[in-house]
């Protein structure tokens, strides 16, 4: 190949590979928009009033998500998410059993959310939690915009 | 000008070029029923277009909206629940003969050279095949698909280095919502069709290039000629596998006509949740290995597809004649019928 015809070549085909790359990205940046940081948000979740020592409550987070707010002593409260940590499908409490069950891949987990059995990598979820007085507080992420 | 002449002249088709295009010469393997499996999964994506065509005329991909639409589809509309029907059984027929398809050239190995990159193209297919059925059983959002839909996009979002990127692509945000409806919406009636049939031309453009592979059984008639016409002998044949498949589809569809599930409820996961059946080995490994294995063991099995063409080539200079390749092959059959049977009849 001769030098003007390289010359030629490397005008014509660098932009075109450069263009396509760019397209590329923005076209993957487009349809993957990065997330911003959620913000935590404290929240009024209960009253010790409400909530007897050793009951649990179902409660809703700010993304729709439920989860158990369970207190287990006088002035502790435990909020526990019920999305199991291996593939996000919800898991369910077997009152007979003792154990929060999840049916997409039998995993199994303590009543504290520990992980006793199955493929799950971690235990359940834990949202911090606040008492002030009587009230119970729960940290949150904010819902995604 | 007669109209004749002058359909002639605006479209100057060489009619002779066509005669000579669609007389392929055959191998005679081909005139045994069970050897005129191949075009079924064509046939299948060719029904599914059509209907798939008269479905979306009343689908409405909105979160709120779906499950109404198809239930308005399956209970109100005249002929719905029998279009449906076809739809999700040709769905199935077109799934199970793809593989099927996929064990007759692996059995018979007519992957080996030069028909390499066209086993390639085909495992492809059989991958489009799979997402075309994962991305249109999300569409009904019920119950079980929804929970399907999850579970898929969390393996997408386990997948090591690309997984957050891929989940967040697929999904469209964070959690499931009307974006990631939207997304299967358009991947199956858009990306999917289009990609398919890019890749459905290649495949066949491949098989008239490189020719149909000659396959010969033991106590087989000598005959003069090693080959027979494609038209109109082998047409013929296609024809009456197209009338005979149409058949079975259509019975299927009478006999098991497609229901509605529960609405979905994003808040609570069915306690007997299955995917659809040809999930069904998969979601058993899922069960049995650890989330980092569960999803790397269908990656690699894909892997090993794709380059199974050079690994054959491998096992055969370092042991020829030995056929490892036949029995490795029986060996993974027997492992999916096992993880199928008991998904099938474990919980």
């Amino acid at each position: 190949m001769k030098r003007k015809e390289f010359f030629s070549s490397l005008f014509a085909f660098v932009p075109l590979v450069l263009g396509f790359l760019g397209i590329t990205k923005m076209s993957a940046d487009f349809l993957s928009p990065q997330r911003g940081k959620a913000k935590i948000r404290k929240i009024f979740a209960t009253s010790l009033e409400d909530l007897k020592i050793g009951e649990s409550k179902e409660m809703t987070d700010l993304k729709g998500k439920e989860f158990l707010l369970i207190r287990t002593d006088d002035r502790k409260v435990k909020a526990l998410s019920t999305t199991c940590t291996h593939l996000g499908c919800t898991v369910h409490w077997e009152q007979d059993k003792n154990r929060f069950y999840c049916p997409c891949h039998q995993g199994v987990f303590t009543p504290d959310g520990e992980v006793v059995s199955g493929p799950p990598p971690r235990n359940l979820a834990t949202y911090n939690t606040e008492i002030i007085g009587d009230n119970v507080y729960i940290y949150l992420k904010d819902k995604e915009a | 000008m007669s109209l004749a002449q002058w359909f002639k002249t605006s479209f100057p088709v060489d009619n002779e070029a066509l005669v000579e295009m669609s007389s392929e010469p055959i191998p005679n393997h081909l005139k045994k029923w069970w050897w005129a499996l191949g075009g079924t999964p064509l046939y299948m994506f060719v029904v599914q277009v059509i209907t798939g065509l008269l479905l979306v005329f009343y689908y409405q991909p909105d979160v709120n909206g779906a499950y109404d639409s198809i239930s308005r589809i399956t209970n109100e509309l005249p002929y719905g629940w029998l279009i449906r029907s076809i739809h999700k059984w040709s769905a199935n027929i077109m799934i199970a003969s793809v593989i099927l398809h996929m064990m007759r050239v692996f059995f018979t190995q007519t992957y080996r050279k030069p028909r390499e990159l066209n086993w390639m193209f085909g495992v492809t297919l059989f991958l489009l095949t799979l997402i075309f059925g994962f991305s249109g059983y999300s569409l009904i959002f019920e119950q079980m698909s929804y929970w399907a839909m999850k579970v898929g996009t969390e393996i997408a979002g386990a997948t090591p280095i690309i997984g957050d990127w891929l989940a967040t692509f697929i999904k469209g945000g964070e959690d499931l919502g009307q974006h990631t409806l939207t997304r299967m919406h358009i991947f199956h009636v858009m990306i999917l069709p289009l990609a398919m049939v890019a890749l459905i031309g290649l495949h066949v453009y491949l098989i008239r290039t490189l020719g149909v592979s000659d396959l010969h059984f033991k106590n087989e008639p000598k005959t003069e000629k090693k080959t027979f016409p494609f038209w109109p002998d082998h047409a013929t044949t296609e024809l009456v596998m197209v009338a005979l498949i149409m058949f079975v589809l259509i019975t299927l569809a009478l006999l098991f006509p497609v229901h509605m599930g529960e609405r979905a409820n994003p808040n609570v996961t069915p306690i007997h949740i299955k995917p659809e059946w040809y999930f069904y080995p998969v979601f058993r490994w899922l069960k049995l290995t650890n989330l980092f294995w569960g999803v790397m063991g269908p990656m690699i099995f894909i892997a090993i597809l794709y380059l199974w063409p050079f690994i054959d080539r491998f096992f055969e200079k370092i042991a020829p004649g030995k056929d490892l390749s036949f029995w490795i092959g029986i060996l993974g059959t027997l492992i999916m019928i096992v993880f199928f049977l008991w998904e099938i009849l474990g919980h």
